[in-house]
């Protein structure tokens, strides 16, 4: 029997980045799912809770540290992973989004190479 | 050219034009902190995604802007107009960067050193060089290079940036194209489709839709035909076709909003006014049909508020208002419909200059306007020919008057109302169908009959056992679970969750007669019923149906004529079997069956107005009985100290020495009307039963409130406000959203026997045990004491821990503590551990009062030194505490004096 394939929310305000990581994720055998904010995020994890999040922070309605907030609360500390996408400008937010439960963080612009390593640390690859 | 770009541009060029109109108004308001995170994210969004496509010079730019965006919002610059300025100036270089990006499918070569220096420079809080615009871009370019952007500064009223709405329909995405300046924008892959083509594409697709389910059906019978594989195929791409064309004409109301915030700068200018403009809603959808019919009075709308309804800077002033008057645009969905509320915080509707105007124009007689409520008056303002400007403005008096808005949004069958208060504002709300919308819907039958429900207004499916009259004693001991139904007056009433809802069967409602006689289908698994919680405005009510089905994405389409007088129906659709069914509309329901929540409903008097409960969900709140008597206003009492709720019949009720009295488990109750005076003509009197029972005890006494009618029963916070207006009444609070007077239980109770609270001490002659109350809610204590009064108990009660510790520190006496959690400046943790720490109350039982109560809160309550923890309201629990408390106090001395 097959194995279904593992799923991830792509979650970032651009359609860009979306359609990127939806690329390379799709390359590597994921099921992808998109949601352009926080709060469409959340609501995807409870209709479906994905096998991993890649996710932005500067979104609007709900940023990333506020969905990670919520999902850790909603459905406790550990699953899924969570992949937190940042860039040079705002180091700060990770030490946020690790103590908030983030499991790895990824630097924009990210590129195929560094996607597939971090999900194969975090035992997602 | 790569899809990838295409869609940077797309995204690019509409994040631009947002960034642009958002920064005009970040130098309006300096302080704005979300304007300000709203350019960081754009700008941050556009600098994040150039990485993925490898456009070093589009980085550069945006990473310098996004720099300086950084540095506002950690507060080390302000917003200043010369900071703004290089912003706008940055936006305007990535805009032509983005324009040649689209025309040749490559970043154009340039130097923009100059620009990212000044920008560098304004980041470290340097004077910024020259503000000059940017010369184009050198290299050669098919486009027409942008013109410059205006400079912003502070003296001069800024050019506010020209929204060209592009009227196009995106293929993928039913966002709007916006162009930002006149830029040949990379937007323009979208093109111009008249409605008219859609309307007919909507049409063919809905034809389509029957064909294939017909299609299906016929294949159903047939096994392993050929026809299958590619049957299934054209089913999908008919259903995404479908969804593809239906989204083609939904456009977000912010299209309609764009031209606003130039119109209302402009307009300030010409009245000398501060308007400050505040859209909420803007991503609100809507077919683009109405939203091109709304435009025109939307605008209007807003000059006149502009114009008639704020008050210049001086006249505010003098008002005691701020300077800048504020006009507030939110839209959003309701039931099938989309709401469009324009407020104003101006001065209100003059209704004496609108009386004095109506007589001179003679639209009314004086006896017809005394006759009148000011809400009527107002209304006036919807007449033909009718203005209130006292002198015709360039603005607003150009022929057109709020008649001709009116007739225009009943045009495309919306409605349009206000409310007013002088001093304080006008708020005007146009209510616009969503025809031809898609809308998710709850699919229910109803005897042999399908429905839709707009999914908006579905809160809950609850299946409930149909229960009749619940036990005596359950009002003081509500089921918190479970939910049921119950007839209060006659008519059906579901509990749920210590609300009740009113209840509608929808087969009764619409007159449907089920064909299969008995058993009746909706009571089909052990009596139980299904019903549909929906939210109808503020309020929420029940609908019995037989069975629910599935949610649906469906297409509204128009009542027909013959039909439209009904206003239970929204619509009807064409379901993906190809049936036709009706789609209800809840506020519709709820008005034709009159439990339209309250305010509406306040004249029906053979069915109790059931105010249906606002929703709200936390803890730390308290079940109150809302009940109505005299006049409209609701009372409310903590469910708490209400032993039972009765009904007595006429012929039960007697009178003794004077006063009204029932039998009532075998002994008299006084009862005391509410309203002074026992309405004699009611065949049954509603009767709130207060009783002061103490186990094992022959003496409790009861005694009965006599109401109108009982209303309803919601959890809701209680804030307290106190206002000694009136005897009996112990002050207001917001409940379920309304003003609700809370009664006085002492005084009541003193009205049925002034010796209430004496008669068990003297009665029993007992000892007297002192108990302090620590309590800073003038409510609770109000509450608490004549409880443990009644008990007899000798009672003293402080709002604060400081001034209990004074008590202890001058020596009083007590037996035992009750104390709240939470209080300013000392709570009940530190006050219980003053205690303990020293003093001559080290070893008296303290018991916690609090709102919370959790098994973490017991423990941490416990730690602290607290003797027992019991729940406000509890007041039972509270008595038996005390009393185990005080035994145990004894037992304790007894041990310690041998």
């Amino acid at each position: 029997m097959q194995t279904p394939p593992r799923s991830c929310l792509v979650v970032d305000d651009s359609r860009v980045v979306r359609k990127v990581a939806r690329r390379i994720l799709e390359g590597q055998g994921f099921a992808v799912r998109e949601a352009e904010d926080g709060q469409v995020a959340l609501d995807a994890c409870r209709d479906r809770m994905p096998d991993s999040v890649l996710l932005d922070w500067n979104m609007p309605v709900m940023n990333g540290i506020e969905f990670l907030k919520a999902l850790r609360s909603e459905f406790g500390p550990n699953q899924p992973p969570v992949m937190f996408c940042t860039t040079e400008n705002d180091i700060s937010f990770i030490e946020q989004a690790i103590e908030h439960g983030a499991q790895e963080f990824i630097m924009k612009p990210f590129d195929e190479d560094i996607l597939v390593s971090k999900f194969t640390q975090v035992g997602l690859l | 050219m790569d899809d990838l770009l295409q869609d940077f541009l797309t995204e690019t060029t509409e994040s631009l034009a947002e960034a642009d109109l958002a920064l005009v108004k970040l130098e309006q308001e300096p302080g704005d902190t979300a304007t300000l995170s709203l350019i960081f994210r754009l700008v941050h969004t556009i600098k994040g995604t150039c990485g993925f496509l490898g456009l070093p010079r589009l980085e550069k730019v945006a990473h310098s802007a996004e720099n300086v965006l950084g540095r506002v919002r950690d507060g080390a610059l302000t917003a200043t107009p010369d900071l703004i300025t290089g912003v706008l100036l940055a936006l305007d270089r990535i805009k032509a960067i983005v324009a040649e990006l689209a025309a040749s499918g490559h970043e154009p070569a340039g130097d923009d050193t100059a620009l990212i220096a000044n920008l560098d420079a304004i980041s470290e809080g340097k004077q910024p060089a020259e503000a000059k615009p940017a010369p184009p871009a050198p290299a050669p370019s098919p486009s027409p290079p942008p013109p410059p952007k205006p400079v912003l500064v502070s003296s001069a009223p800024p050019e506010p940036v020209v929204l060209v709405e592009a009227p196009v329909v995106a293929p993928a995405e039913a966002a709007p194209a916006e162009a930002g300046g006149s830029d040949a924008s990379p937007a323009s892959q979208t093109i111009r489709v008249g409605v008219d083509v859609l309307e007919n594409l909507m049409t063919l697709v809905s034809e389509l839709v029957l064909t294939r389910n017909q299609l299906l059906q016929l294949a159903r019978h047939q096994d392993n035909s050929a026809f299958t594989g590619p049957l299934q195929r054209l089913s999908h791409i008919t259903s995404d076709l479908q969804e593809g064309v239906m989204k083609t004409r939904m456009q977000p109301i912010g299209i309609a909003w764009n031209k606003l915030p130039r119109i209302v700068r402009d307009l300030s200018r010409e009245l000398g006014k501060k308007i400050d403009l505040v859209m909420i809603g803007a991503e609100t959808e809507l077919d683009r049909q109405v939203l091109e019919l709304i435009k025109d009075p939307l605008t209007h709308m807003i000059r006149n508020s502009g114009d008639h309804g704020l008050e210049t800077p001086a006249e505010r002033r003098a008002a005691g208002k701020s300077e800048t008057g504020r006009i507030t645009l939110n839209a959003f969905h309701e039931g099938g419909h989309i709401v469009i509320e324009i407020n104003d915080d101006g001065r209100g509707l003059p209704v004496d200059r609108i009386k004095a105007k109506v007589l001179s124009k003679g639209l009314a007689t004086e006896a017809e306007l005394a006759a009148m409520s000011d809400e009527a008056i107002q209304r006036f303002i919807f007449r033909a020919g009718f203005s209130t400007a006292a002198a015709i403005t360039a603005v607003s008096g150009r022929g057109v008057g709020m008649d001709v808005v009116k007739t225009n949004i009943e045009r495309i069958g919306g409605t349009i109302d206000l409310k007013s208060k002088p001093g304080e504002g006008t708020i005007f709300t146009i209510k616009i169908p969503l025809t031809l919308a898609i809308v998710s819907a709850l699919i229910v039958q109803a005897a042999e009959e399908r429905f839709a429900i707009p999914q908006i207004s579905v809160v809950e499916l609850v299946r409930a056992r149909e229960g009749g009259t619940p036990p005596p004693n359950d009002a003081t001991n509500p089921d918190s679970t479970g939910s049921r139904v119950e007839r209060i007056n006659g008519v059906p009433v579901l509990r749920l969750r210590e609300r009740l809802l009113p209840l509608v069967g929808l087969d009764e409602l619409l007159q449907l007669s089920p064909i299969a006689a008995p058993p009746k289908p909706h009571a089909n698994v052990e009596n139980s019923l299904t019903i549909i919680v929906v939210q109808v405005g503020p309020n929420q009510m029940g609908l019995i149906v037989d069975r629910v089905f599935d949610t649906e994405e469906i297409v509204v389409k128009p009542v027909a004529p013959v039909l439209r007088h009904i206003s239970m129906f929204s619509g009807n659709t064409i379901l993906g079997d190809g049936s036709v069914i009706m789609i209800l509309d809840p506020s519709g329901i709820a008005r034709a069956s009159g439990v339209a929540g309250s305010g509406e409903s306040r004249t029906s008097n053979a069915q109790p107005a059931l105010a249906v409960v606002g929703t709200s969900s936390e803890t730390d709140r308290t079940a109150m009985l809302l009940f109505r008597t005299g006049t409209d206003d609701i009372n409310a009492v903590p469910l708490g100290l209400v032993a039972r709720l009765e009904n007595f019949e006429r012929s039960r009720i007697e009178v003794a020495a004077g006063n009204p009295v029932t039998q009532y488990r075998g002994r008299l109750m006084r009862l005391v009307p509410m309203s002074g005076l026992l309405d004699l003509s009611k065949e049954l009197q509603s009767v709130l039963v207060f009783t002061d029972t103490q186990q094992g005890q022959s003496g409790d006494r009861r005694m009965g409130l006599v109401v109108d009618e009982i209303v309803d029963v919601v959890e809701d916070y209680l804030n307290i406000e106190l206002s000694g207006a009136r005897e009996g009444i112990l002050g207001t609070a917001i409940i379920a959203g309304r003003a609700t007077d809370v009664i006085d239980t002492s005084y009541w109770l003193t009205q049925a026997d002034p010796n209430w609270f004496d008669m068990k001490a003297e009665g029993t002659g007992q000892h007297r045990p002192r108990v302090l109350v620590v309590e800073d809610s003038d409510f609770f204590r109000q509450m608490i004491v004549p409880v443990l009064q009644s008990n007899g108990y000798d009672v003293t009660a402080v709002p604060d821990a400081a001034r209990a510790l004074a008590l202890r520190d001058v020596g009083a006496p007590f037996e035992a503590i009750v104390s709240d959690i939470e209080m300013p400046d000392m709570d009940g943790f530190d006050f219980v551990k003053a205690v303990r720490a020293a003093g001559s109350w080290q070893h008296l039982p303290v018991i916690a009062l609090s709102g919370r109560v959790s098994a973490q809160d017991v423990n941490r309550g416990r730690d602290a030194g607290f003797t027992d923890y019991v729940g406000k309201f509890a007041k039972d629990g509270l008595l038996t505490s005390l009393r185990q408390c005080l035994a145990l106090g004894k037992a304790e001395a007894h041990r310690l004096v041998a």
